[in-house]
């Protein structure tokens, strides 16, 4: 017992004397990033679902064109769920003086399962249920059929007294074209209506809530017909496209805060073993077995998994709480708590890397050989037994990011990039060393040249490092910079619909003459595709796809003399007669390429186009945006209306008044609200991300600061040798300047290059956003790099250079 | 005695059990050591044998009296309080009372020397390997750590190999052996 504790307290003192703290630092870094960064993770997806299911009405929705089946809601009802059901069609409504086409939602007083519905009635009242005989109009509705509360109005072949008005509903749709107003009924009126009749055109929905185990085998025996669709929170398309990519950015700077961790860590664990080499050699010659040996070493390995996991879970605890600051206003106040599932992660992700970057090198250093107390050997025969370890975070990777695309990019980028510049750097030293220099550089360059496996690892190390820094800040910089241009300040975010041509030219004029920014108009033709390149849509592949929607449902349409300047062209050009431009996504999910002859139907009226271009398209930037523009010639025809989105200040709501007062049939859309509040979001995401990016690099950099003072105290025993042998101070400093310079540079130059290829992909295969260059990187990196040799040189350039004892 | 690469330091590592001949046998105290693996013979070294090195080879994270109870731990001797209580008589005895708790960086040449002849000494070797112990020492502190070895070596009955240089050190021990080109010779 005694002797297991001096083993302890000695063990203790490695790590603390022993060069292994190093080692103790990048593991509790590990930790402690993985805690505080997981935790977030979880916690904004939690927000997340909770805000996509608010949205959905429920925590699932199945979708039919057909009315729901009894046996299904039977089975929901087994499973412990709750359900909801609502029929939706569109119907025109009729008050004694005027009539407008509705979107009728029928729903039980159970509607909505999730989030909120206000409904205020005559006295101000709010209710949040739709109860039998009642009838609920939106805001617009009142002036568009010119009706107040108590007044009658006729739906189909029924007649309802209207109730109130509808202040807040979930199942929002964030889609301007969306413009068909809609109101509330009860279910148990919706025969009494007459709408629900064989062929017409009714869309049934199920709501349903519970646990999502019950959820989930629900979906799975249940035999999707045709028609038929499940949505859940995932598929809310657009409106999380954001936050989804935030979430992405922070799965990558955990991944490559982890990746800078191990390497510090690998490189101090190999420091430490060839600095204890002649320690177990002579704890050998005294007698130590192998046993007591491995007993020493594990205890040491233990004890620091045991602190750095203490330390690190305590110091990601705080890293959350205060990554979080930023955000205090888009989170809710009761956070959604996120277990101990951090913490595991943390453990299982610094063992899959600590294991084998501590016990591979330390099992080696089981076999230092006795004799090396006395005689240094030649060579020594290490055993490869612990190599095994190293399958330990290969098998984690592909377990856990097997299908992350991201994360695999990152990973096979990074390895063949330093495959290809370590040979690259490495001639060009060889070069360099062939060169006639002063003597500090060529004794500089000699040294470099002398030990190229060691100078080749310090290079990686230092490039690698830099390089994961750079990216760290620039994928954050690239991101907030589009978002910011999607989301521009100047961004429309008033939309005018239903202009008819007539009132076209009069109505942009009024516009312009009040001196609103506005977009270009552009017709609006509601249609559909009817076939590709001569095969019936409902034929095609994509059709049984319930992901891809465009073959199912009606299109707007547009023309165009010249493409719009936001859209980005992809390929093909913009030319000709009987053409078409396409959007990429859209021609991807269709298969379609430049060449193509596409069949359209518009009124019944069908018509062939060729694609002659496809277009990247950014939906969220709240400028009129079409899937499918033709040249003139093709739809310039048909019957159609005139849209434009335009910008108004919170101040101008006159103006805006003013527009709807003087042409009454256009339908005004108002985003001033909902840009405002996206405007806010995005900032405190920036903020995040920025208190985020800057952390990563802070640390990176002090890991960097780490591995070279190292390197420097490696170099102790060669120094005390030339100071031997006669060299001045000034000799040995300016060699040391020389080649760590030396290092800097080349280091800051290989990392640039490497970050500025991983981040083309990752923005153009990754994030799918556009790229760019970035030329202050170029220098910034390499002037990083010797400020931060020179910081480290510094620091220990007095001890080195201490006269010899 | 022998001049640089005439072999001492290799007969010695194989004498002492560190390393293994390619031909031959060797017994040490009664054991066939040549045929025994490297845990038998660690144990062997552990129990009987002592050394003291040209470059002390003291551990630099563990203070002077923590140095010297080494070899008892690794021993397995776990009586901590008579362990303490005799590696503080040995530095005592070579004149580093008080200086107990010093690390090795904080000690000199001489005294880090004086700290590896008590974790020598303290496990009662039957035989006490000695490799160029004062080759990293000026004269007059060199001269002080071999008056102390010899007396020590007196005291406790250890026979000791002495790997040296020194011709006049040479001649204080009762046989010296001169190796030359492999092939070993008494002087004399």
């Amino acid at each position: 017992m005694k002797s297991n504790k001096m083993i302890i307290s000695w063990s203790w003192r490695e790590i603390w004397f022993g060069q292994l703290w190093p080692v103790m630092v990048a593991l509790t870094l590990i930790i402690a990033c993985v805690v505080a960064l997981s935790t977030l993770a979880l916690r904004v997806e939690k927000v997340m679902t909770n805000q996509g299911r608010t949205l959905l009405a429920a925590d699932l929705v199945f979708r039919s064109a057909n009315p729901i089946e009894d046996t299904l809601i039977e089975k929901s009802l087994q499973q412990g769920l709750t359900v909801s059901s609502q029929s939706q069609f569109q119907t025109m409504a009729f008050s004694d003086q005027k009539m407008q086409l509705v979107t009728v939602k029928s729903v039980e007083s159970s509607y909505p399962l999730r989030g909120v519905l206000n409904l205020e009635n005559q006295d101000k009242q709010l209710q949040h249920q739709v109860n039998s005989g009642e009838l609920w109009l939106s805001a617009r509705l009142f002036a568009l059929l010119d009706t107040k509360i108590g007044d009658i109005i006729a739906i189909g072949d029924a007649e309802l007294t209207v109730s109130g008005v509808i202040k807040d509903e979930p199942e929002l749709v964030y889609n301007p074209f969306n413009s068909i107003p809609n109101l509330f009924i009860h279910q148990s009126d919706l025969a009494k209506t007459g709408a629900v009749q064989v062929g017409s055109r009714v869309r049934h929905r199920l709501f349903l809530n519970g646990d999502a185990s019950a959820l989930a085998a629900l979906q799975e025996n249940y035999q999707l017909q045709a028609g038929e669709s499940w949505i859940d929170q995932n598929k809310q398309g657009r409106t999380a496209n954001l936050i989804d990519k935030a979430k992405q950015y922070l799965s990558l700077t955990i991944l490559m805060v982890i990746l800078m961790a191990a390497v510090t860590l690998i490189l101090t664990c190999l420091h430490y073993a060839r600095n204890r080499s002649e320690t177990v050699s002579m704890l050998k010659s005294m007698g130590a077995s192998r046993t007591w040996l491995r007993l020493w070493l594990s205890t040491q390995v233990l004890i620091m998994f045991v602190v750095a996991f203490v330390a690190g879970s305590v110091l990601g605890f705080l890293l959350e709480f205060l990554l979080r600051v930023p955000l205090a206003d888009i989170l809710p106040k009761d956070l959604p708590s996120v277990g101990i599932q951090p913490f595991l992660f943390a453990i299982g992700v610094a063992l899959c890397i600590g294991l084998p970057a501590l016990l591979i090198p330390l099992t080696r250093l089981l076999d230092a050989p006795a004799i090396n107390v006395i005689q240094q050997q030649s060579t020594t025969h290490y055993s490869k037994t612990s190599w095994w370890l190293l399958l330990l975070p290969f098998t984690a990777l592909l377990v856990f990011y097997g299908s992350n695309k991201l994360v695999w990019m990152v990973l096979i980028g990074l390895l063949l990039l330093f495959l290809f510049l370590s040979v690259l750097s490495y001639g060009l030293l060889q070069m360099l060393g062939k060169l006639k220099w002063r003597a500090a550089f060529s004794l500089a360059l000699s040294r470099i040249n002398r030990s190229p496996k060691n100078s080749m690892m310090q290079l990686a190390a230092l490039s690698g490092s830099l390089m994961l820094v750079a990216l760290i800040w620039l994928i954050k910089t690239d991101l907030l910079g589009d978002w910011q241009q999607t989301l521009a300040p100047d961004a429309p975010n008033v939309f005018a619909l239903n202009i008819s041509p007539e009132a076209q030219q009069g109505y942009l004029q009024q516009v312009d003459k009040l001196d609103l920014p506005r977009s270009d108009a552009f017709a609006i033709i509601r249609g559909r595709v009817v076939g590709i390149n001569g095969q019936p849509a409902t034929d095609h592949i994509a059709y049984k796809n319930e992901d891809v929607r465009i073959l199912k449902r009606e299109i707007n349409f547009t023309w165009a003399k010249q493409l719009p300047t936001y859209n980005e062209l992809i390929a093909g050009q913009w030319t000709g007669e009987k053409t078409v431009s396409v959007e990429q996504k859209v021609a991807n999910d269709l298969d379609i390429t430049l060449g193509d002859k596409i069949t359209f139907e518009v009124n019944s009226q069908t018509f062939v186009a060729t694609v002659n271009s496809i277009r990247a398209v950014q939906w969220q930037s709240m400028k009129p945006n079409f899937v499918f523009i033709f040249s003139e010639d093709v739809v310039a025809d048909l019957p159609a209306t005139w849209m434009l989105s335009f910008r108004a200040e919170q101040a101008q709501s006159e103006l805006v008044n003013q527009l709807a007062r003087e042409y009454p049939t256009v339908s005004l859309l108002d985003f001033r609200t909902m840009g405002n509040k996206i405007q806010s979001l995005l900032r405190q995401i920036s903020w995040s991300l920025t208190g985020l990016a800057s952390l990563g690099v802070v640390s990176g950099i002090l890991l960097i600061f780490t591995l070279l003072r190292l390197s420097l105290s490696e170099r102790t025993r060669e120094i005390t040798l030339y100071r031997t042998l006669g060299a001045s101070k000034k000799r040995i400093s300016h060699t040391l300047w020389a080649e760590y310079g030396l290092l800097a540079i080349s280091a800051g130059l290989v990392a640039a290059i490497a970050a500025e290829l991983i981040l083309f992909s990752l923005m153009k295969w990754g994030f799918q956003l556009p790229t760019q260059l970035h030329p202050s990187m170029w220098l910034i990196l390499p002037l990083l790099a010797v400020l931060i040799v020179f910081l480290s040189l510094s620091s220990v350039i007095k001890r080195l250079l201490k006269p010899l004892r | 005695m022998g001049t640089s690469g005439a072999g001492k330091s290799t007969l010695m590592g194989l004498l002492a059990g560190l390393d293994q001949p390619t031909s031959g046998s060797i017994t040490l105290l009664d054991a066939l050591i040549s045929e025994m693996d490297d845990e038998q013979r660690a144990k062997i070294r552990g129990e009987s044998i002592g050394f003291v090195f040209q470059n002390f080879l003291l551990i630099p994270s563990l203070t002077a009296l923590q140095n010297v109870t080494l070899p008892m731990v690794l021993r397995g001797n776990e009586d901590d309080a008579s362990n303490t209580l005799k590696a503080k008589q040995l530095l005592d005895e070579v004149g580093l009372a008080g200086r107990e708790t010093h690390l090795p960086t904080q000690l000199s040449g001489g005294e880090q020397q004086r700290v590896a002849l008590a974790r020598a000494f303290v496990t009662q070797p039957k035989v006490l390997f000695a490799d160029e112990p004062t080759g990293n020492l000026d004269q007059k502190t060199a001269q002080h750590i071999i008056e102390l070895l010899f007396k020590m070596n007196k005291e406790q009955g250890t026979t000791l190999i002495l790997v040296t240089h020194d011709a006049n050190l040479a001649k204080r021990c009762e046989r010296t052996l001169i190796i030359n080109d492999g092939q070993c010779q008494e002087s004399r």
